[in-house]
């Protein structure tokens, strides 16, 4: 009895000695930091000077900065943007490749579709900025070659076109992952539910919006999510293409922060644009779980 | 009916298809082109290919003395006496090679400057995905098949972790590695790409563990097989198909992570492919633009050629993976 208790312990002890190290990593690499950003964004940090506890200073100094407003706008609208081609564009495309007869077809398609993954995102980047929008670029050369000369302009760096163009970088929104998920997303509809379907009627468009895209919800909901994290904090697009020029036009949050805390070194100033931007990402992905359960739950009755 | 309804489907996916790649297709292109070839127009086919074919044709119809080609001349030119040129006529090897050389200048240009890039960002990625497949699998067994005080508030902790937006400890994190001396260095990279990377391991490991039959587990132990015996010889070689999705979706991560390498590694040393690819953009924009665009889409080229081997062997374990709902809300 005692040695089995004995034994007992020390396999607990070696269980949590073989876990040691992911917390180790963990804790170090994003326990401490996440801790530090809210700790941090109380204190007027510089590098290579003292900190000094101020309390909500560098919050109010944000909410009155004048980049505060622009930045959220051209956030808000980025993101808007991106879920909405990011969900309508590769679903279409999906069922397009779904409703294939041929499987060696449908396999080409979503080859295709997924090629562009092996360029890296830098590179994709660079080639909008100096390729496509470029002065000498492709649409403008393009317009050049229709006579329509003088609709050419710096796409990136005219004050009216600057959001529009980084909004339509990677039109036509069509490669990547997306597709594959809402492909398997359709392919898991029971063979049943499409016979039904058929039964009532409904074909073409109004299958697709009525049957297809409900029962896809649950891919909708994490592509939703994961498109809005990912351009909340994302903004390493701009920092490649415009730098946050003409201007402010392009400004985001994310890259406010960058700039205070690489350029300025206003260490503090950036952990609270950081923070509010956490709490930002958190209400979202809150509300966007519980308005989809609840759709979820209606159709569930329904 | 049917038959008009595929043909229409295969025209939109045709034409989605085709603008999808028409960019990557034009930066092949003009990679192969030389810059004042680009400079005079973006559309076009490289030139130098066309007038290898020309000169093949030539020399196969005898007609060798019609291979000629534009030189140069060399000297004064503080004058800017671009504009002299000679027209000389070459041998058939030799004009090919000039030919050649014309072809590949951009890629020699940028490969001298990626070269090193690449065998950085290869290391990098190496080390990173042999110790999130360890570290993963390694806490995912001990989670998934053993019983211990706080399993599953630890559990928990670790999966908190992918809450944590990266835009939160950007900063935070930097100010750290900086406080641990390890900017400019290998490590910067690879220990927050391990701590980050097991995270979403851990996950798709412990779910593809807990699937694995109990009688598995019993029989190996009837066998005599110890704790590391059954981990190593039983569960590992049953795990082929789940370190594969792990290992691309690390590659693909390490291979496109941008702002860490730019932020901590300054030193052009240490750059990898994705910073490095940014920063030869940024050189060539700062200095002459027009005298180095050839190089810059060659670099683009063979930055993405890494990756295109690797989609090409795991590109079905990868549509399989998916296909088999590991991404679900």
């Amino acid at each position: 009895m005692g040695r089995a208790k004995l034994f007992g312990a020390g396999r607990y002890i070696s269980c949590y000695l073989l876990l040691l190290p992911t917390y180790v990593l963990v804790s170090v690499f994003s326990f401490v930091p996440f801790i530090w950003a809210f700790s941090k964004s109380f204190y007027r940090y510089e590098v290579g000077g003292e900190s000094e506890f101020i309390g909500f200073a560098n919050y109010l100094e944000y909410f009155s900065d004048p980049t505060f407003g622009p930045s959220f706008y051209h956030m808000g609208f980025l993101t808007a943007f991106a879920v909405v081609v990011g969900i309508v564009v590769p679903l279409i495309v999906a069922k397009l490749i779904f409703s294939l007869r041929s499987e060696k077809l449908k396999h080409i398609y979503r080859l295709l579709f997924l090629a562009p993954i092996v360029v890296p995102r830098v590179a994709v980047l660079m080639i909008w900025r100096f390729m496509i929008y470029d002065d000498g670029g492709m649409i403008n050369e393009f317009l050049r070659v229709l006579r329509l000369g003088e609709m050419a302009t710096g796409w990136l760096f005219n004050p009216t076109t600057a959001l529009w163009a980084v909004a339509f970088i990677g039109f036509p929104f069509a490669s990547g992952i997306h597709i594959l998920i809402f492909y398997a997303g359709l392919c898991n509809i029971p063979e049943s539910v499409h016979e039904a379907a058929l039964l009532d009627g409904a074909t073409g468009a109004r299958k697709f919006l009525t049957v297809d895209v409900p029962l896809v919800l649950s891919q909708i909901k994490l592509l939703v999510i994961l498109t809005i994290i990912s351009w909340v904090q994302g903004f390493e697009w701009i920092l490649i293409v415009t730098q946050g020029f003409p201007g402010y036009k392009t400004m985001v949050p994310g890259l406010w922060m960058y700039y205070n805390a690489f350029s300025f070194q206003r260490m503090g100033y950036a952990c609270s644009i950081g923070v509010i931007l956490f709490l930002v990402i958190l209400v979202l992905t809150v509300l966007n779980l519980r308005y989809f359960k609840s759709a979820e739950s209606v159709q569930g009755v329904g | 009916m049917v038959r008009k309804r595929t043909i229409a489907i295969h025209a939109i996916l045709m034409v989605f298809v085709v603008w999808t790649l028409i960019p990557f297709l034009f930066v092949i292109n003009n990679s192969f082109r030389t810059t004042s070839e680009l400079e005079r127009s973006f559309f076009g086919l490289p030139k130098s290919l066309g007038r290898m074919a020309t000169f093949t044709l030539y020399e196969l119809t005898g007609k060798s003395d019609k291979i000629v080609i534009r030189t140069e001349v060399e000297g004064d030119n503080d004058w800017g006496s671009g504009g002299q040129t000679e027209m000389k006529t070459l041998e058939y090897g030799d004009s090919m090679r000039l030919l050649w050389q014309d072809l590949t200048s951009g890629y020699r240009l940028s490969w001298k400057d990626l070269r090193p890039y690449t065998l950085n960002t290869f290391f990098v990625c190496f080390i990173t995905v042999c110790g999130v497949i360890c570290l993963g699998s390694i806490s995912a067994y001990i989670f998934s098949r053993y019983k211990f005080p706080g399993r599953s508030f630890l559990f928990v902790c670790v999966l908190s972790v992918m809450m944590i937006p990266q835009v939160l400890t950007l900063v935070p994190s930097f100010l750290l590695v900086k406080k641990m001396n390890l900017l400019n260095s290998y490590w910067v990279l690879i220990l927050p790409y391990v701590a980050g990377g097991q995270i979403f391991a851990i996950f798709l490991f412990k779910s593809f563990f807990d699937g694995l039959p109990q009688d598995l587990f019993d029989a190996a132990k009837i066998d005599g097989a110890g704790h590391f015996r059954l981990y190593w010889n039983v569960v590992l070689p049953l795990s082929k198909p789940i370190i594969s999705v792990v290992a691309i979706l690390n590659v693909l991560g390490t291979w496109n992570n941008f702002l860490w390498p730019f932020v901590t590694n300054t030193d052009p040393k240490y750059h990898v492919v994705a910073s490095g690819v940014y920063v030869i953009g940024k050189v060539l924009e700062g200095t002459d633009t027009v005298t180095n665009l050839p190089a810059m889409y060659a670099a683009y080229v063979l930055s993405s050629i890494p990756l295109l081997i690797l989609f090409v062997y795991a590109t079905k374990p990868f549509i399989q993976g998916v296909s088999a709902g590991a991404f679900k809300a």
